[in-house]
Parts: structure tokens; sequence; C-alpha cells
């Protein structure tokens, strides 16, 4: 294309919107490596004392137990949603199943729900359930609310697989289920790992939850433990400490969504955040 | 689905069953037992409950029966003066603990200490205070024990009253109507979802055309740096935040290098913690429209675009007889997703201002989640935070089903090609 206009009036004004967000993001990354002198804006010394809490347990507490229930939390996540979704979207999409019609406006109307308004009523059902405070409670409500997301995504992919591939075959003889399991499943993979991985991102994300369902320490997820760390009245208060922790959370993330960047995009798309 | 069943549904019916409910710490959440206290008594006599049948109730009584000289016995209380007591008051009563203990001291084996004597007394004293009985029935048989003759319906009323646990009322609903800070509150939800919503689309909407349009170095540059926002937990967004505008933050130091008024900018002062409760939220949701934008941005016939560069278009006729109007749709999408989630939305404004300064920046799921689950006093209100729940619920569920109206769901739904 041409350029018929000024491209400078335009990235300035986009500089100035995005400068607050740059700032933080980068001093997010110099600050775990620098100290600076209190008052003044840049840094002045180079250190690598505020990554000392990777081996060292006495300046936050041990930092790799939360993040081995962190990786367990997202890992079963995953696992939950990505086996149901996979299972129930292709019931939804393909079968002529009683109150389909029904149960799919549901899930959509779910999807729409703003989730957050059931959390008093899961904290009850988990009291009564008996599975208050407990990592499983927390995985399971997790897990459901992110399913209506999940099912619908995966209906998606569903439905973009052509029927003829389907009708063929069940003309050769397959079963309902060999179809899915051996011609459908790999069709629509690109879907499940995309959803795989938007689960372990979400559920590795996950602060809320946690924190309201689950609130003893002895589990902690990272999310948790780094709220902690951050708490402007603890005595371990530091915010380059708390950064360093901080970019050593999202560091995973960061690095699922650059691998994986394309395959994410499609999905990021329908998240649920405001 | 047992999982759906089981985490969504269930909660669904419970929130709704519960905002009829005056349920709280104080209830629990089983059921609850019959007692009358010093408060209650108070409370029923500014309802007007007669003060005889109110004294009454305070009073204690001594009477000397069995099972009081058997408490004596119990509480340690010397073997002759029970044996005194029980010769020579037998079956009597007395309506003050001053007269009882009169008449005790008359006794000649009497205790030398007037503690003693005290706890002697104390054991026929008979009284419906503080006592708990687990049914109505006991409650009400203590109650006409107590009240020689009743007015009519004082002892039904006393022992509905006297009930810790929960009962069924749409006081939650009366209640939040009548407050007037329901009323700030809904201000508070409309101008913060109003506002942040409008950044949300016009932002997103700016970038993606920008980002269109620039090259693709520099385009890269400001996607992946608006991403950010949308893929850093919530949690560490948030406190990045605090960095940025709290007290010695960055926005701080800046200000005091140059003169400006340097406060805590998310706590200080309520235009700075509405600025920057709208900037998080915004900047979030900026990157999902924007996300959504460059998508149906890139499903445009560029071809078109070619055409109006002949024909000698700027690149704002571009935008406004081109673009605009092929993302209609993209734009409603945004607009009416955002604000579904918007209006639930607490996570960030918890973490960054929490409602404060005051409850200036407080919004609608912010109070039910605080009045359910999370407040000071620690007497957790489920009810009354069910019945804000449900009243989001219902905001949420119209709003959705116009938007499913508006989204042609039955395109959507096209029958299956296979019956088995």
């Amino acid at each position: 294309m041409t350029r018929n206009f000024a491209a400078w009036p335009i990235i300035l004004l986009l500089t100035v919107l995005s400068l607050p967000l740059f700032i933080m993001y980068l001093f997010l990354l110099v600050d775990t490596f620098s100290n600076t002198a209190p008052g003044s804006l840049l840094p002045n010394e180079f250190t690598l004392e505020h990554w000392r809490f990777l081996i060292d347990p006495t300046i936050t507490g041990d930092v790799w137990k939360p993040t081995l229930t962190t990786v367990i939390f997202s890992a079963s996540l995953m696992i939950i949603v990505v086996s149901v979704s996979a299972t129930a979207g292709y019931a939804l999409s393909r079968l002529a199943l009683p109150f389909r019609r029904f149960v799919l406006s549901g899930i959509m109307v779910m999807h729409a729900f703003p989730s957050v308004t059931l959390i008093i009523g899961v904290f009850l059902v988990l009291q009564f359930a008996g599975l208050y405070n407990s990592l499983t409670g927390v995985i399971l409500v997790k897990a459901s609310l992110m399913l209506p997301f999940g099912i619908w995504i995966m209906k998606g992919f569903y439905d973009a697989v052509p029927w003829e591939i389907e009708m063929a075959g069940v003309q050769d003889g397959a079963s309902r289920f060999t179809v899915w399991r051996r011609i459908i499943l790999p069709q629509v993979k690109p879907g499940l790992l995309s959803l795989a991985l938007f689960a372990f991102i979400d559920g590795w994300s996950e602060y809320m939850l946690p924190r309201i369902l689950a609130p003893s320490s002895d589990f902690e997820v990272l999310s948790m433990y780094l709220n902690t760390v951050s708490d402007p009245n603890s005595s371990t208060y530091n915010f380059n400490i708390f950064k360093s922790v901080g970019l050593f959370y999202t560091l995973p993330v960061l690095a699922l969504f650059v691998l994986f960047q394309n395959r994410l995009m499609n999905i990021f798309g329908g998240g649920t955040k405001g | 689905m047992v999982l759906l069943l089981g985490f969504f549904f269930l909660p669904v019916v419970l929130t709704s069953v519960f905002a009829f409910t005056n349920m709280s710490t104080a209830t629990g959440i089983s059921g609850g037992s019959y007692v009358v206290t010093g408060n209650l008594l108070r409370s029923l006599k500014d309802e007007g409950l007669d003060a005889k049948t109110i004294d009454a109730l305070g009073q204690s009584s001594y009477v000397i029966d069995q099972a009081g000289l058997e408490k004596a016995h119990a509480a340690g209380v010397d073997a002759r003066f029970i044996t005194e007591i029980a010769e020579r008051l037998k079956d009597r009563s007395f309506t003050s603990s001053t007269a009882f203990e009169r008449e005790l001291k008359t006794l000649p084996s009497r205790p030398t200490r007037v503690r003693d004597l005290k706890i002697a007394a104390g054991a026929f004293e008979q009284s419906v205070l503080n006592v708990r009985y687990a049914s109505r029935g006991e409650m009400e048989a203590a109650l006409t024990h107590m009240l020689e003759n009743p007015p009519e319906g004082a002892i039904e009323k006393v022992a509905t009253a006297s009930y810790t646990g929960w009962t069924w009322t749409t006081e939650n609903f009366k209640n939040l109507v009548i407050t007037p800070d329901t009323w700030r509150i809904i201000g508070n939800t409309v101008f913060y979802v109003v506002l942040t919503l409008a950044f949300n689309v016009l932002v997103g909407l700016f970038l993606a055309i920008t980002t269109f349009y620039l090259p693709p170095a520099g385009s890269g540059f400001f996607s992946v740096l608006w991403l950010l926002p949308r893929i850093t937990p919530v949690v560490l967004y948030a406190v990045m935040w605090k960095w940025f505008t709290w007290e010695d933050g960055f926005v701080f130091n800046i200000a005091q290098d140059l003169g400006l008024p340097a406060f805590n900018y998310m706590k200080g002062s309520v235009a700075s913690a509405w600025t920057v409760v709208i900037l998080v939220n915004g900047f979030v949701g900026a990157s999902f429209g924007m996300i959504l934008f460059s998508g149906a941005l890139k499903a445009i016939p560029v071809q078109q675009l070619w055409a109006s560069e002949v024909d000698g278009a700027s690149r704002w006729q571009q935008i406004r007889y081109i673009i605009l109007p092929h993302m209609r749709w993209p734009i409603l999408f945004v607009t009416s997703y955002q604000t579904l989630s918007l209006l639930s939305s607490y996570e960030q404004i918890w973490l960054t201002t929490n409602g404060g300064p005051g409850s200036t920046t407080t919004v609608w799921a912010l109070e039910a989640f605080k009045t359910a689950l999370n407040n000071y006093t620690g007497n957790l209100q489920y009810g009354l935070g069910a019945a804000m729940a449900l009243i989001l619920v219902a905001v949420g569920l119209i709003l959705s089903i116009v938007y499913l109206r508006l989204f042609r769901f039955d395109e959507m739904m096209s029958k299956p090609k296979i019956e088995f």
C-alpha cells in the first residue's frame, strides 16, 4: 500500500498510549537484575541478588513447593478440560441427542454467564461436599468453570470437520466411537492442543479460586505465594524481589505463549477476562 | 456433565435459594437452636412487646426443688447446708436473688464466705436467659413455665425471635432497595462499565487499525506489548500497577521531580483512583479488543482498499467508509461480551484499590463478593451476598439472551446428518 499519510503523529500517539505498559514491563525486567537508589528512577548497579530466592528459602519461603502445586493444579485442570470438552463437544456437534438445542443454548449462556457471581454458591457447595480447603475442590471448580468455554470451542472445531469423512468411515463399517477416535479426533488436533495450552495457562494464572476456596497455606499455588510476597505489610517486602518472583511465575506462560503464539491466537479471542 | 451440574447448576440454584434467607456466619449454614439473650429482649422491647413479659423473661427466679438441690450438691455446697435448705425452704420460690440470699443468711449452717453463698443460691436459679433449646417445643415449654399469664401470641413471638439459625426471608431485597448505598454502588457500576467499555473498544479499535497500517516491525512491537496485559497473571499485573502508582512508585517519583502533587494515586483521591481502576481494566480489555479487531481487519478483502486508493481516498476516508462498516459485527460482539464480563469483574479492583478510598470505587460485583465472603467484621452475610449475586445473574442473563438473539443463535444449530 502506498503511504499517503504521515506515520509519525500516529506512532507518537501510540507510544504515549503504550507508555505505562512499556514502562511497567521494562522495569519488571530491569529491576530484577539491578538496584536503584531510593527516590531515583534509574537503576545504578547490576546484581543477581534478587534471584537468590530460588535457592535460598529464607528470603521469601520455599518457592519450589508452590511451583509444584501449581504444576499439579494446571496439569490436572488441563486433563479434565481437554478430555471432557473433546467428548462433549463431539456429542453436541454431531449426535442427535435429546434436548440438544437446550443443552447447547445452556452452555452458551453459561459461557456468557458472569461466572464470578457463582462463587458464593460454589463456596457453599464445597462446604456441604466437604471439599472446602482442598486442592481437589479447587481443581474441580476451576475445571467446571472452564468447561462451557472448552466445549463451545471444541464444538466449533468439530463443526468444521466435513461430514463426508465421517460418513465414509461409517460406510466402511466402523462404529461411531471408532470413527470419532480414529478419524475425527486427529482432525481436531490443533483445537485440542490450543485448548490444552489455554487451560494450562489459565490454571497457572488462577488466583481467586484458590484464594477463596482453599485459603490454607498447605498447598499454596504460585499466585498466592506471589501475593504474600508482595504484601506491603510483610517483613520481606521488597519490590525487586517481588518482581523477580513475578517474572519467575510468568516465565512459563510467556514461554508457552511465544512457542505457540499462532495456535493460541485463535482461542485467545474468546477468553473470559475483562 | 456431572461436574457442570455440580459446580455450575447447583451453585446457581443455591445462590437463588440463599438469596431468600438471612444466612450469615452468625446463623451458620445448617440448622440453629433457640436462645433468649439480653440483646434479643432489648430488640423485642423496641418492637413493642409488653414490658411485663420482658421483665419476666429477663428475671431469674429461685425455686427450691429437687433438681436445684442436686445441682447444689454437684456444685460442692456443704451437705449440712443443703439439708437445711431442703427442710426449711422446700417448694418456696423467690423472685430476686437478694430476697433469696437474705433468706439463706438466716439459716444456722450458712457458709461464712459470700462467694460460697452465691454459689449455693445460683444452683436454684431458674431462667430462660442464655439457655440453648434444641427445638421450638422445648423453648415454648420453658417460656410457658416462666411466664404466668402471658399476653396473646407473646410466647410464639419470643420463640420465633429466639431462633439462631437461618430463616426464609425477602428482607435481603427490601434492604437492598432501601439502603442508599445500593444506589451509589449501582451508579459506580454503571460509571465503571461504561467508561471501561468505551476505553476498551476505542483503544482496541485504534490499536488494531494503527497496527494494521504500520510497517510490520512497528506493528509487531506494539501488538506484542499490548498482548502482555492479557497473558500476565492477574496478581502480577495488579501489583505492577501498584508499583506504578503507589507511594514511592514510578509516577510518584516523577511527579515529585516535576514538582507536581505526589501522593498515592491508587488510593489517594477519588479521581485518580477511578483513573487507575479504569486503566487497569481498560488495558486488559483493550488487548482483547485488539486481538479480535485485528483478526477481523485481516478478513477485509484487501482489493477494496486498493480500489479506494486508486480513487484517491485518504486514510481517514478508508477507515470511515470501508473499515468501520466491515467492523460492525466485531465491534458489537466486543461491546456485548465486554459488558457482561465487566459487570461481573472485580478481581482487578479488589487487588488494586479494593473499592477505596472509602467505597468510592466499589462496584456491584465487588460489594457482593465482600458481603458474602470477604469482609472485615467477620460476619459473612451469605444470604445478602447471594441476593446481590442473584441480581447480577439476572441482569447478565437478560443481556446474554438479548445478545444471543442479536447473534442469530439458530445459525449455529444445524441438524446432525448421521442419525445413530
